[in-house]
């Protein structure tokens, strides 16, 4: 098992008056640029206080003109990360290609971050999500076909000697010559976020990347989910190696169950009902007919249909309570999904600074050791009796 | 009114679904983004005096081909491989919206092709002061709401029946999927075109004056999608046209006030 501290950066003290999408048309203006400041500094040093505790590594991602998470460039963050930790992995899950035009400034960005770390950058590749092709007016009914195209360019870049020239259908470049180069040869480790499209799981299981599932979503879809990602491997000849997915979830510890629950309800609803408002819509022709099929069966799980504390704990939307609930929970959602990733995210919401520690260093040093125990490096993770379940 | 028949032709970007009757000069009918065709009023109408077609674009209904089509230049391709399949020459062209904007495309590229046109609440045009409002990521009773004036009317009740679906995953109840994905697709076959630039062409307005099709331009003077102004400044620009503006009308005008607008086309055409 592998652990990871996932950050979104989002914006907290959003205007109270204002009860409108967080998304592509929630105006600028309630941004304040000092307090914003003072947030990304303060999620910095909550990225780097991981590597102090263990972690194995940090996660940030990449969303546009929206309150929710504060990262419309991601690398910037995790450059910064690179740069100031010296062990753990730094993920970036991921760049949205298509929104990049040439997509050639992720094989630099990510080589630039790859060569700052040492060989410690995970390069997460993205679809990009619906609100994004509204924010950048980027045409979704092609939103797969750039995404394929930049990721063959971007992969041929890191591993074919430069220039050669490329031609595709979206990009046409007549000297691609990256400089720089990322350490890790052939290339990065490579992570794919999806939210159930089949075509996603597909593209994963073909190129053996590791799939990440999209959060927010009752433990029931995850299952569903990555047991259509593991059929995806069984289909490409092999058997996905529990390295090859990775669970996305909030977690939240303090000494007791009725503790953690006083102090981060608040902080779960100001996510649920202020930040999460507008990132589910779906631009026409983003998503596959069949695809549609399949994302709407989990759709009426999504969290923003959750009102009542009950559901989120019976969904596990969120791993909250003593250490002890929070390790069994924990033992049984992965062993039910088969995830060899955990990637926790110990902020969410509203949840302040000396809350985010005490969670991160509870979890660091009462949970993480028991599931390590209970999934030794190697061994395989998904249990079908904890799936059936 | 006279019936239309629903055929198949295979066109060079694969099968498409086509409606056809009547008998007369040809006419051809290019629907909406709504893919409306089967059953409309206005057409059974007009097929007492003309051969009507109405061919559903590509992507939309039941007609293959729509990843053969990436813009407007390939849209006019496909419209002339039409002409070439059903023998036309020279046909009358009745655009609605999204149709009407092909229509102009068309006409501009091979003035020769058109012999007549009847454009109703067409897009196309890109005007500062008027924008064309937002279609997308709207709930179908907002749709409805922009798109009727009468919303009692059964396809504008309909609608508001699908207002669960939002286009919002998130937010949706548990939607049948056959109801949601005839507009998906439609929504979806329109992105290809009109996502960006929104539903115009920035050069269709200096190439207006190579038409040489009469043009009638239709306007509902409510119209909660397209500005009036678009209407004037096609009017303005190509050199031989004229404008009826339908009070009380909206956009989807097609549907909801067949039988003035079938007597606007019979007598502009016939005349």
């Amino acid at each position: 098992m592998r652990f990871f501290s996932f950050h979104l950066m989002p914006y907290i003290g959003l205007d109270p008056s204002y009860d409108g999408p967080a998304w592509v048309t929630c105006p600028n203006q309630l941004f304040d640029p000092v307090h914003g400041g003072a947030l990304y500094n303060r999620y910095l040093d909550e990225l780097l206080y991981a590597e102090e505790l263990g972690f194995d590594g940090v996660c940030v991602n990449e969303h546009h003109q929206n309150a929710y998470g504060l990262m419309p460039s991601p690398n910037l963050m995790a450059s910064i990360v690179a740069r100031q930790s010296t062990r753990m992995k730094v993920a970036v899950v991921g760049n949205a290609l298509p929104l990049y035009d040439p997509p050639t400034r992720v094989a630099e960005e990510f080589a630039m971050i790859d060569c700052i770390s040492g060989g410690r950058l995970i390069a997460g590749m993205v679809v990009g999500g619906g609100p994004e092709y509204y924010s950048f007016s980027v045409n979704p009914a092609y939103a797969r076909e750039r995404f394929q195209e930049a990721h063959d360019l971007i992969l041929k870049a890191w591993t074919t000697p430069g220039p050669f020239e490329w031609v595709s259908k979206h990009y046409r470049i007549r000297y691609v010559n990256p400089w720089p180069r990322p350490v890790q040869q052939p290339h990065p480790e490579i992570w794919i976020p999806g939210a159930g499209s089949v075509e996603t799981m597909e593209f994963v299981a073909r190129h053996r990347y590791a799939y990440m599932g999209i959060p927010y979503f009752s433990l029931d879809v995850f299952k569903r989910t990555f047991g259509m990602f593991r059929d995806a491997c069984a289909a490409e000849g092999y058997e996905a190696d529990p390295l090859q997915a990775g669970w996305l979830v909030p977690i939240y510890v303090a000494e007791t169950d009725a503790q953690a629950r006083r102090e981060y309800e608040e902080h779960l609803w100001y996510f649920v009902k202020r930040l999460l408002p507008g990132i589910t819509i779906q631009p026409p022709g983003y998503t596959s007919a069949r695809s549609l099929a399949n994302i709407l069966k989990g759709a009426g799980t999504f969290m923003l249909n959750v009102t009542d504390w009950d559901e989120i704990v019976a969904g596990r939307y969120a791993i909250v309570g003593s250490p002890e609930t929070v390790t069994e929970q924990l033992v049984e959602a992965l062993g039910a999904l088969g995830t060899g990733n955990l990637l926790g995210l110990f902020q969410l919401g509203s949840l302040p600074a000396d809350l985010t520690r005490r969670n991160l260093e509870l979890f660091a040093r009462e949970v993480k050791p028991a599931l390590e125990r209970e999934f030794p490096a190697g061994a395989p993770v998904y249990r079908p009796t904890a799936a059936a379940a | 009114m006279a019936p239309l028949h629903e055929e198949f032709v295979d066109a060079p970007v694969g099968k498409i679904q086509a409606f056809r009757g009547g008998s007369g000069a040809p006419l051809v009918y290019l629907h909406s983004a709504g893919g409306e065709a089967p059953g409309l009023a206005v057409l059974e109408d007009l097929a007492e005096r003309f051969e009507v077609l109405a061919p559903i674009f590509p992507g939309f209904g039941e007609s293959e081909g729509i990843e053969e089509i990436d813009d407007m230049d390939d849209a006019v391709f496909h419209l002339l491989d039409l002409w070439a399949l059903f023998g036309l020459d020279r046909p009358c062209v009745l655009g609605s919206s999204l149709g009407g904007w092909m229509a102009l495309e068309l006409a501009v590229r091979y003035p020769e092709r058109v012999a007549r046109m009847v454009l109703v609440n067409p897009v196309g045009l890109y005007l500062a002061d008027a924008p064309i409002a937002e279609m997308f990521g709207r709930s179908p009773a907002e749709l409805a709401e922009m798109l009727f004036v009468d919303q009692e009317h059964p396809i504008a009740a309909a609608m508001h029946a699908m207002e669960e679906f939002t286009g919002d995953v998130g937010k949706s109840v548990q939607i049948p999927i056959e109801l949601v994905l005839p507009m998906w697709k439609a929504l979806g076959a329109t992105a290809r075109l009109g996502w960006d630039p929104y539903l115009h062409d920035p050069k269709l307005r200096r190439r207006l004056r190579r038409i040489t099709a009469p043009t009638l331009v239709v306007a509902g003077a409510q119209d909660g999608l397209v500005p009036l102004q678009h209407a004037e400044t096609l009017v303005a620009e190509i050199p031989d046209a004229r404008l009826a503006v339908l009070e009380g009308a909206a956009h989807w005008l097609v549907l909801e006030r067949p039988e003035e607008l079938a007597v606007l086309t019979r007598d502009f055409l016939s005349s």
